[in-house]
């Protein structure tokens, strides 16, 4: 599984970097209990602005995809909660 | 702030950006009275019970971050009142810088140890026959505390088999070192300003987000757009907190693109510091002072100076690295006004001082510079720019993190007089550095370098960083050792005479 943090401006300071840290620590707590989840990668990647929050005057950021699925207004707990619903077997 | 704070991120942030983006449109600040309503828009409260409570603390927010005092809400003001004081292009800042919004206040009970449900009135009730007061009796359903008698000891938490007693702490009062959280006649947190040292772990701790600081970000921005003689000295600690993307030049050039003439790592004065500060010892350690303390922590000084009075001499007289990099600035370009960007509130202090303010004209957080990036709109990963930052040693550069300046100053030190036995303390919360003080006082820390710190980790963990502890730690770390300077001695920036061993 992919998921995709958007780490540009207006991302960065309404606490992407928040959502990246709880991700990582997500990571600690699969592989804890590694037996209930499935064997797929969770790879995480920073990426730059992806302009959503330039194209319209709606709040938007963070910004976080999740294979292709688009997140507006993420928070850490939605995020952590879509990977562990897809990943937990 | 806080990371897991993400409301209070939100919230404290998005005004920031708000009013850097007023200062940049040249918006007439009389639509100041819109703004609360298009931070916060609708009529479904998000946070708090009421929408129009929360736009109303959003209003003092605003008024903070312009520079002015919250008002009270006993007497009728307009948010706008007070804003031609505010309209300027110089920092025009009142004391205090941190302020109770008071009517966002929950009034959180004072500290108690209680008995949770866990309690199951056991036989053997140790908690009872630990109390050293007797307040802990067995009730109907559970132990109970008596707390007008309870010494908050704790020893009945520690006792209990079954964790039953837990300890209830207001967050504020706990996050703060020096007992400067008192309570108002309704029971909200009120700060005593004769023991405050504007440290700011109050302002991130509040999960309610009740305390803030004042900002200058407006009045930095007015005078951006006038005058083209303004430099941003940027502390030790700027790696990794404006997201993983952006790189410290892409950092250096987003700052220009705000209209800055040019960008100096504080890190210079770090050196500058440093060297000072090491002669400083080997001169006067042990004959004259029985030990020095740093002097780089504006909380930490006014720390001692306030309740240490009589120890506040044995703090070194170096200047800290904000001042040490300004007057570098100010020597090349006498025009030149500084703006210092930093994790820390109380460096605003310090750049009021009679001896600072001719150098430091303004002082603004990383929180605050990200609000400016994007009230510009400004991407720093996208930045196209190719060069090198080398303005600092390695060991100017490790000021960011507890333990890097005392670090710094005995290396040096050591490398001027090798026969020299240097102890070091460091204490890097403000609890810590009282407990650190309070053995100097009484003579046990003769011969010592004290390096004190009133964040935890050091700057790294200050009140205006935006990234984790963990993650900007990382990032210094690894700035430090691309460093073509080992130490003080070798940066060629620094005047050779100073650099004489």
């Amino acid at each position: 599984m992919k998921v995709k943090v958007c780490v540009g401006s207006s991302c960065t300071l309404l606490g992407s970097m928040g959502i990246l840290d709880q991700i990582d620590d997500l990571k600690d707590i699969i592989s804890e209990d590694a037996d209930n989840y499935n064997d797929e990668e969770l790879e995480v990647e920073a990426i730059k602005c992806l302009g959503f929050c330039k194209e319209t005057a709606e709040k938007v950021a963070p910004v976080v995809v999740i294979d292709d699925e688009i997140m507006f207004n993420a928070t850490s707990q939605t995020v952590m909660e879509k990977i562990v619903n897809k990943m937990r077997k | 702030m806080k990371e897991s704070y993400v409301n209070l991120i939100n919230i404290r942030r998005q005004v920031f950006a708000k009013i850097a983006k007023m200062a940049y449109d040249g918006t007439d600040l009389s639509e100041l009275e819109k703004s609360s309503f298009e931070i916060l828009p609708g009529e479904v409260a998000l946070y708090r019970d009421s929408i129009f409570r929360e736009r109303a603390i959003v209003d003092e927010r605003l008024r903070l971050t312009l520079g002015l005092d919250v008002r009270k809400p006993t007497d009728y003001h307009r948010v706008t009142d007070g804003i031609s004081e505010a309209d300027v292009d110089e920092t025009q800042f009142i004391e205090p810088l941190v302020n109770v919004i008071s009517f966002a206040c929950e009034a959180c009970p004072t500290k108690a140890f209680n008995v949770t449900d866990n309690c199951r009135k056991c036989l053997a009730h140790p908690c009872t026959n630990v109390c050293p007061v007797n307040a802990v009796s067995i009730g109907k359903d559970r132990a109970i505390i008596d707390q007008d008698k309870c010494i908050k000891c704790g020893r009945c938490k520690e006792t209990c088999p079954y964790s039953a007693i837990v300890k209830y702490e207001r967050p504020c009062a706990a996050a703060c070192g020096v007992n400067a959280i008192e309570s108002d006649y309704l029971g909200r947190a009120q700060i005593n300003t004769d023991r405050c040292v504007s440290c700011g772990n109050c302002i991130i701790q509040c999960p309610y987000g009740a305390i803030s600081d004042k900002s200058q970000i407006y009045q930095l921005v007015k005078a951006l757009k006038n005058n083209n003689h303004i430099y941003a000295i940027i502390a030790p600690s700027f790696l990794g907190q404006f997201g993983p993307l952006a790189t410290p030049v892409q950092i250096f050039e987003g700052i220009k693109q705000l209209g800055f003439r040019d960008v100096v790592e504080v890190s210079l004065g770090a050196d500058i510091t440093t060297l000072r500060e090491a002669k400083e010892f080997l001169e006067r350690v042990p004959e004259k002072n029985p030990y020095m303390g740093t002097s780089c922590c504006n909380s930490w000084t006014i720390m001692v100076k306030k309740l240490f009075p009589d120890q506040y001499e044995y703090i070194s007289d170096s200047a800290s690295p904000m001042v040490e990099t300004a007057k570098y600035i100010k020597n090349k370009d006498p025009e030149a006004k500084i703006a210092f960007i930093g994790p820390c509130i109380s460096k605003k202090l310090e750049a009021l001082r009679e001896d600072v303010k001719d150098y430091v004209h303004f002082v603004i957080t990383y929180e605050e510079l990200m609000g400016m990036f994007v009230a510009k709109g400004i991407e720093l990963s996208e930045i196209e720019v190719s060069k090198e930052i080398q303005d600092a040693s390695t060991l100017g550069r490790g000021y960011a993190i507890a333990g890097g300046v005392a670090e710094a100053v005995k290396n040096t030190a050591l490398r001027i007089d090798p026969s020299r036995e240097i102890n070091v303390e460091g204490a890097s919360t403000l609890h810590e550095c009282v407990k650190l003080m309070r053995l100097a006082k009484a003579g046990k820390k003769n011969g010592y370098l004290l390096e004190g710190m009133a964040c935890a980790g050091g700057c790294i963990g200050g009140p205006g960083t935006i990234a984790s502890l963990n993650r900007v730690r990382k990032a210094v770390t690894e700035f430090k050792n691309q460093s073509e300077y080992e130490t003080p001695f070798d940066n060629d920036t620094i005047d050779e005479k100073l650099r004489s061993k």
